[in-house]
């Protein structure tokens, strides 16, 4: 499904770094605020050169070209249609289950080939978990939800020693210690969505992608999973897809802005990427003014 | 551009940067009468100029309210957000601008009641007056045009200010030796200070101009490095 680019390079969107592009100029006034999280050198966990989604024959998003970097939160925004989601598909292989779709480019995670004939989709998706829009718990017990992975997999090791860490690292622990048995519908929706992180940790993953995770949540509960995403973030590569834009300025640290194109036979519309950078210069001072349009909300 | 959205909120922030520009409106009439009350000693007026203040300290609540539920309801971002985050600075200056004017209509009262002038001195804060006058209307068309060649600009009128400021200090120095006389060009020295502090608010107001434009945000003139400044900066 690989279809390396001899251009790759130059699609690529620039890695951001040097205070010049921070959007402040420093060198005049220090205005950096003592809160922002230091960068340490970035690693890329994803690198993603041209990359291109079709359904059929019908061009989803094209021309993606950005690094992810470990220990990091990623955002992916912009509007309805633009591609976002069907990217973040990508990044585990969840497209490989939907009839039709290709995926072209090059999406290299760790330096290897994603799409490589060698690779294992089940693997992946054990190292790069996914969390949905809506929480999507097993009807089985809580503690039944998070081993059903690490059982499938063959994980090796104390069930409940597996079951009880990762309930603690999706900060779900003390508030179901005493209820593990007990079906997980039981559950309120923002305990159903911790749950649901919770059983993506449970086989050891080194992501986890978010499709909308709080878009079903009320503010206390969405404020839990942010508060546990940025605990995560210390062990974990997180990327997010997110409609609510004060969500990504609140948690993520770089965000990539998509928009829909029309393309320019005029038959369809097809998701680019606009800009990819900090997410504090992205909310100040993007560099594109469609990026500028779609934050401030003067376009929908 | 597609059809915009938002139309309440970016309503509500224009009419909150025609409010704030407004300010610097009421600055230029308060000037104007300042600068009349040092001219002909007019005390009546000086009371004037200082009871009017509240006008624009009023002006100052309205914009900061303004501002605060903007950022509490409206949330805004990217250059909604320069824009939110310069006129609370902007503001600030324009109230500081008419505080001066009070000072300088403080002043004049203290300078006595036919105190003995200098023709030469008085010339020189007419002079300034009209440059502090200019600096402010142009600072406000730089930010309403969104002008940042047109705020750098404001630097060199500024440099035209600071200069007659040290002239009004050395004819000060050469007055001569009456008492009376020192201790009016000493008044003057302080009305020619409050002038020259205009000038540097209305720099200020430019440096937020380019700060909307660029999102930059640079000292057009540095302080803390005098030497790099022509004319010496204050």
């Amino acid at each position: 499904m690989t279809e390396p680019h001899e251009q790759q390079q130059e699609r690529r969107a620039p890695r951001p770094g040097g205070p010049a592009e921070s959007g402040l100029d420093v060198s005049a006034v220090a205005l950096e605020g003592a809160s922002k999280r230091p960068k340490a050198a970035r690693e890329a966990i994803f690198e993603l050169d041209d990359v291109g989604v079709s359904y059929g024959d019908k061009l989803a998003v094209r021309e993606i070209g950005f690094d992810i970097a470990q220990r990091e939160i990623t955002a992916l925004i912009g509007p309805s249609g633009c591609g976002k989601s069907t990217l973040l598909r990508c990044l585990n292989r969840m497209n490989d289950l939907i009839p039709g779709a290709k995926v072209s480019g090059s999406v290299r995670y760790h330096g290897q080939d994603l799409y490589g004939s060698q690779v294992d989709p089940v693997e992946v998706r054990k190292r790069i978990g996914m969390v949905f829009q809506k929480p999507n718990p097993f009807p089985k017990s809580i503690y039944d939800n998070i081993a059903f992975g690490p059982r499938v997999l063959g994980m090796k090791g104390d069930m409940d020693q597996i079951v009880e860490s990762a309930l603690r690292r999706g900060a779900l622990w003390d508030e179901v210690k005493d209820r593990l048995k007990t079906n997980a519908f039981g559950m309120s929706g923002g305990q159903q969505q911790r749950l649901c992180i919770a059983r993506a940790l449970a086989t050891d993953p080194d992501v986890i992608l978010m499709d909308e995770p709080c878009s079903a949540l009320d503010p206390i509960s969405t404020g839990k999973i942010e508060d546990l995403m940025l605990e995560l973030r210390e062990s974990y590569s997180i990327v997010i897809v997110t409609h609510n834009m004060q969500q990504a300025a609140r948690v993520s640290d770089m965000t990539a802005f998509f928009t829909v194109q029309l393309e320019e036979d005029g038959g369809h519309r097809t998701g680019r990427m606009v800009e990819f950078d900090e997410t504090e210069k992205i909310f100040t001072n993007p560099g594109d003014e469609r990026t500028e349009a779609y934050v401030t909300g003067k376009v929908g | 551009m597609p059809d915009t959205t938002r139309h309440q909120f970016q309503d509500e922030l224009a009419q909150l940067e025609v409010q704030a520009l407004g300010g610097l409106d009421m600055v230029c009439d308060a000037l104007d009468r300042a600068i009349e009350v040092v001219q002909h000693q007019d005390v009546e007026l000086a009371s004037m100029v200082i009871a009017d203040d509240d006008r624009i300290d009023g002006r100052y609540l309205e914009v900061h309210q303004g501002i605060l539920s903007l950022l509490a309801l409206q949330a805004p971002v990217a250059g909604d957000l320069r824009l939110v985050a310069a006129l609370l600075h902007v503001i600030k200056h324009i109230e500081r601008m008419g505080d001066q004017c009070v000072n300088m209509a403080k002043l004049v009262p203290l300078a006595g009641h036919e105190p003995p002038a200098d023709a030469d001195m008085l010339d020189k804060i007419a002079r300034m007056g009209e440059l502090a006058r200019s600096l402010t209307q142009q600072c406000k068309l730089a930010f309403q045009r969104r002008d940042a060649a047109l705020a750098q600009d404001l630097v060199r009128q500024d440099d035209g200010i600071d200069r007659l400021n040290r002239e009004c200090f050395h004819r000060a120095l050469e007055i001569g030796d009456d008492a009376d006389q020192r201790e009016w060009a000493m008044h003057m020295m302080l009305i020619a200070r409050c002038l020259e502090r205009i000038g540097d608010n209305a720099v200020d107001i430019g440096e937020q101009t380019a700060f909307v434009v660029t999102g930059l945000f640079r000292e057009f003139e540095d302080a803390s490095h005098p030497e790099l400044t022509p004319g010496g900066g204050s």
